[in-house]
């Protein structure tokens, strides 16, 4: 049972890199922390630095109010499952899953038998004598599993273990690991670069980029309350629909020249040009809100059907990006047709030139953004 | 019948013409005549000869000398696949370590497989040199008389070194090349599974360069029964006292230098069939301990 503690962690490779700059984090007692971002944002290195793989070059990582970095990654009590499994190619999955005990010293029957035990925990009994090569891709994966639950660490840590295996497989571990994690208690870091399987898996959600934490915070709020323009572009499927508009009088005014009479509850300089976000759930046909004000006028010219829903990518005239609406999936929208959309202003995210979030209801972001 | 692929019959047996030919001429046609030869006694001129039945081997395998150059056959085969290959080993083991000017380093370990054997030989020779030798001059100063003109264990000793050296480069080649291929994430998985760096070693990269180390031995066995013959004959010629004549070495000096045709070809008959049969328990009893 271990709380884990990043406070500053910077790490500049040898060829001058700097692939995390001050990262900052708590990890509370048997949390799922799930960590996501695009490739090349530094999720592995984040992972390698808390596994002691990688030398940390600034700041410091505690676990159990313990500075450990300077500790060999043996002495951490931390366990990884590896992307590729890294399974040792020479011994039975009982000889993977046992490595590390015999490596404690561990008597033979004791070995035997918390293996075993773990073996059956993941369905592996019958497989104990293979060697990894002998063993579906699917199974490689529960054995590397298996070799991480076996030692009964302080924190497991994995690096985008599910990304080999094919979609229904993959939604299938994914509800497996998450019942073993929340059934062992055990604090863990798990990284993807999916976003569903982020969204399911956390507790508490980290969104990367290129070195940074963008926001911290539970899958929830960060969907609800995206503190910046790259969180609310990087979660939900499909993505947030922006749209460029500048500050008027009465709302703001949209690059093709129409006026939406959208009262910002915030205020804001007039001229001042901001990005407008809506997610394609939250745009609905204008007719059934007879009140409204902002009316966006589009046509259809590719449908999606996926059963339940049905996405339409429309177009909004002096607009380069698609606006994506999610409509019932019995619409009866043909490509070519027009349709008036319209949104409520409760669920219009509005983010400034830089990025950031402009706040519409005081503290909701600033909140949504403590990763401490 | 045959896939498209391979309904070039003709094609395959053209491309290989060369190299069967080779090998017809200069190795299946000279073992076949030995074998031959091994059945015959020759006279002095080898003008005439005569069907000896199994005479030859009769006499070879009672003679004292042919079980003095078998024993020593053995620890110097020893002694040079072991020492080739652990030298060339941790040598391997620190080059892969090594980041910077690891390629200087690493062609620098390579250059004795460049050198001819008899080379080889001289260059020890004139280390160990009993008078002017740089290495034996040293050993003098430390109360160690060098002199394997006429000490047999020193004379082994120096061609066991000579021939090690020649080795190590070919196997330092093969190891180097089997550690870079090892997946990092599988020692990096051993570190955090509580392995040290020695167990790490012990447990993971030496089980997995075992087919390499497999292949290097059949190598370095035949290397150490034939090949070492330039380098013993230039730094010793088997002397003294025979002390480093190995089996091929008596083949040549019984054929070449005593004349005894039938002699000579009966105990090279007998050393095919020890390497053939050395090799066979190789594949047949080891190769399957280091499959994974
Ligand atoms: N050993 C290394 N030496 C130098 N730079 C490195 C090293 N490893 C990674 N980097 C760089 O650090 C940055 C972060 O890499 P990292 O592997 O952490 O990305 P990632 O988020 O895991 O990406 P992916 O989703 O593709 O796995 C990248 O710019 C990468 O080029
Ligand atoms: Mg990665």
């Amino acid at each position: 049972m271990a709380t884990l503690r990043l406070n500053g962690i910077r790490k500049r490779y040898p060829n001058g890199i700097t692939a995390l700059h001050d990262i900052d984090l708590d990890v509370v007692d048997g949390e799922l922390i799930v960590v996501v971002g695009p490739s090349g944002c530094g999720k592995s290195t984040l992972l390698r630095t808390l596994a002691g793989l990688e030398a940390i070059s600034d700041g410091e990582l505690t676990i159990n109010g313990r500075r450990v970095n300077e500790l060999e990654p043996a002495e951490r009590d931390i366990a990884m499952v590896f992307q590729n499994y890294a399974l040792y190619p020479h011994m039975s999955v009982a000889g993977n899953m046992g490595y590390a005990l015999k490596n404690r010293g561990m008597p033979k029957d004791e070995i035997r038998r918390r293996v075993a035990a773990t073996a059956e925990l993941l369905g592996l009994s019958e497989l104990l004598e293979r060697r990894p090569r002998q063993l579906s891709g699917g199974q490689r994966q529960r054995v590397a599993m298996g070799r991480a639950i076996v030692r009964e660490p302080q924190v497991f840590l994995f690096d985008e273990p599910l990304s080999n295996l094919d979609a229904k497989l993959r939604v299938q571990m994914r509800l497996e690991i998450r019942r073993l994690q929340k059934r062992l208690g055990v604090t863990s870091v798990y990284v993807t670069h999916d976003q569903v399987e982020a969204m399911t898996l956390a507790d508490r959600l980290v969104v990367m980029n290129a070195g940074r934490v963008e926001q911290c915070g539970t899958p929830m709020a960060l969907y609800e309350q995206p503190a910046t323009l790259f969180v609310a572009s990087f979660l939900g499927s499909p993505a947030m629909n922006f749209l460029p508009v500048t500050v008027h009088r009465d709302g703001v005014v949209l690059p093709n020249g129409t006026q939406l009479a959208l009262a910002l509850p915030v205020a804001m300089p007039e001229g001042r040009v901001t990005n407008l976000g809506v997610r394609p759930e939250h745009l609905v046909e204008a007719a059934s809100r007879p009140d409204t004000a902002a009316v966006l006028d589009v046509t259809v010219e590719m449908l999606e059907p996926l059963g339940a829903d049905m996405l339409a990518y429309t177009r909004l005239s002096g607009l380069e990006e698609w606006l994506v609406v999610r409509l019932d999936g019995a619409h009866a929208a043909h490509e070519g047709q027009r349709l008036s959309l319209t949104f409520s202003l409760a669920d219009c995210h509005v983010f400034d030139a830089d990025g950031r979030r402009v706040s519409m209801t005081e503290g909701a972001a600033a909140k949504a953004q403590a990763c401490q | 019948m045959s896939a498209p692929f391979q309904r070039h019959r003709l094609t395959p047996w053209i491309l290989m013409a060369p190299q069967l030919g080779i090998v017809l001429v200069f190795f299946f046609w000279p073992a076949l005549q030995a074998i031959e030869q091994a059945f015959y006694v020759e006279d002095a001129f080898g003008l005439s000869r005569e069907f000896a039945g199994f005479a030859n081997f009769q006499a070879v395998l009672s003679d004292k000398a042919y079980y003095q150059a078998l024993g020593t056959t053995l620890i110097f085969s020893l002694a040079v696949a072991l020492g080739a290959m652990s030298i060339a080993l941790l040598l391997a083991v620190m080059a892969d370590r090594v980041i910077r000017g690891a390629r200087i380093y690493r062609t620098l370990l390579v250059w004795p497989y460049a050198v001819a054997p008899a080379v080889a030989g001289v260059l020890w020779l004139f280390l160990f040199d009993p008078t002017l030798g740089l290495i034996s001059g040293l050993l003098g100063n430390i109360g160690i008389g060098w002199d394997h003109k006429l000490n047999g264990v020193q004379a082994l000793a120096l061609v066991i070194m000579a021939s090690v050296w020649k080795q190590m480069s070919y196997n330092f080649v093969f190891f180097l090349a089997a550690l870079q291929a090892l997946p990092k994430s599988l020692l990096e998985a051993a570190a955090i599974d509580r392995a040290g760096p020695w167990r790490r070693f012990w447990t993971i990269t030496f089980p997995l360069l075992s087919p390499t180390a497999f292949f290097l031995l059949v190598m370095n066995s035949v290397y150490a029964f034939f090949e070492t013959f330039g380098t013993i004959d230039t730094v010793t010629s088997g002397g003294p006292g025979g002390a480093t004549t190995t089996l091929v070495y008596k083949v040549y000096q019984d054929g070449f230098v005593g004349q005894d045709m039938g002699a000579s070809a009966a105990q090279s008959v007998l050393l095919m069939a020890l390497v053939g049969g050395l090799t066979w328990f190789q594949f047949r009893y080891l190769e399957r301990k280091v499959q994974y």
